[in-house]
């Protein structure tokens, strides 16, 4: 959510001062500064019994618009710039933009006509190549899909709660990194699907645990994460 | 090796704009010659009717995408409208850095009259905007500038064929 996008439909100070100027169709290199001035405040008031919310840019431009109109009662010296030009630049430069911003939507618009496709995982499958799973390349539903078959594959039942209970976790994540960097210890490398066939029946939570434990682990200096490819067993590998 | 048909499945294959570098990388040809067989390709796939896309160019990358006239029946295959667009806010502030880039955060918010940091970082998200360094100024502000993914989003082969601006008044040179 953009908080600058208030009073709903203006974009800030100066695309309401264009609204006012455009409605009024008020010449831009001589605007009628008290008129336009007290046209500002009284949308500003109207917000404000609106309950909206005013941001400190609307309230600036407010005392900036009051400021250029006490200049402009005051007696002009000769040669002194129209206090009104610092402005004046300002709201033609922001109509610059405002306009071309009016063509790169129609561009946007035009462009949403064309299809393409993003770019696929294209896992090209060896049995020798142990490809490094890295996780910036592995997206969610990949690594879903790697859960639920590993469990299929594995013959594993996951005991299903029926009820939806919280409850305190009596199996948490710093106790699966801790076993497992136990076996890679003992070992120099663990298999998580080994690991799940040992526990036999294992619960969602089990799953999930280690689960996080081996992204957890996949952060870990002198530990690497493999898998041969898709779907397949994911070894941890003390480097 | 033919040339036309290795290019054609390696867009394929990536999806994605593949950049010409990596083409020539791959091809082991020079780039001016694999973008004149690129040009080529635009051509041939524009005229044959027959063929449902086409390759359309985005900075230095090149993209596989559907014709323009067969949008409706992807569109029913589909399913789904997917709503791309960006919100006014972001589109001002993109179109400012479009045409000033490299620029600050405050040479953005000076025009807009607005705090812009929520906007810029929703750009730099969805990777229309990068970062492209800091200013030897003070504080050391970033400067931004635009991405090819921002000319794949409005469709433009470069940033020059951003439309021109209505330029009014004295001051800003920088405009094109």
């Amino acid at each position: 959510m953009d908080y600058s996008v208030n009073l709903n439909m203006f974009q800030g100070p100066f695309d309401l001062l264009f609204h006012l100027i455009e409605k009024k169709e008020i010449d831009l290199y001589d605007i009628p500064i008290s008129e336009i001035t007290e046209q500002y405040l009284i949308f500003l008031d109207q917000m404000r019994q609106f309950n909206m919310n005013i941001t400190s840019e609307f309230i600036l431009m407010a005392s900036t618009l009051i400021e250029i109109k006490s200049k402009m009662l005051l007696p002009q010296k000769e040669k002194n710039e129209d206090p009104r030009l610092e402005l004046v630049n300002k709201l033609l430069e922001y109509k610059i933009f405002k306009e071309v911003t009016e063509k790169l939507k129609e561009y946007e618009s035009e462009s949403s006509y064309y299809f393409s496709k993003p770019k696929e995982e294209m896992a090209i499958s060896s049995d020798v190549k142990i490809e490094q799973l890295s996780l910036n390349e592995i997206n969610i539903y990949e690594l879903y899909n790697i859960y639920i078959s590993l469990i299929k594959n594995q013959n594993l039942k996951i005991e299903h709660e029926s009820n939806f209970k919280i409850y305190r976790e009596n199996y948490s994540v710093k106790d699966c990194i801790e076993e497992l960097t136990n076996i890679i210890k003992k070992n120099g490398r663990v298999s998580l699907f080994n690991t799940f066939k040992n526990k036999g029946i294992i619960t969602r939570e089990y799953v999930i645990t280690s689960f996080l434990a081996v992204l957890e682990l996949s952060n870990k200096q002198g530990i690497k994460v493999y898998q041969n490819d898709t779907y397949s067993d994911i070894l941890l590998i003390a480097t | 090796m033919n040339l036309k048909s290795v290019i054609e499945s390696l867009l394929f294959a990536w999806g994605e704009p593949l950049n010409i570098n990596e083409m020539s990388r791959i091809l082991n040809s020079k780039t001016h010659e694999i973008t004149k067989i690129i040009d080529e390709m635009i051509n041939e796939y524009h005229i044959d009717k027959n063929r449902g896309l086409i390759i359309k160019r985005f900075g230095n990358s090149y993209q596989l995408i559907t014709k323009k006239e067969n949008f409706e029946y992807i569109q029913n295959l589909l399913q789904t409208t997917v709503n791309k667009s960006l919100s006014t806010a972001a589109m001002e502030t993109l179109s400012i850095i479009a045409y000033k880039q490299p620029v600050t955060k405050v040479e953005i918010e000076l025009i807009r009259g607005v705090k812009c940091s929520q906007v810029i970082k929703g750009l730099l998200d969805k990777n229309l905007i990068k970062e492209v360094g800091r200013l030897d100024k003070p504080g050391r502000p970033t400067i931004y500038a635009t991405t090819d993914d921002f000319l794949k989003h409005f469709g433009l082969k470069s940033i020059e064929e951003l439309p021109a601006l209505k330029v009014e008044f004295e001051g800003d040179k920088e405009a094109t």
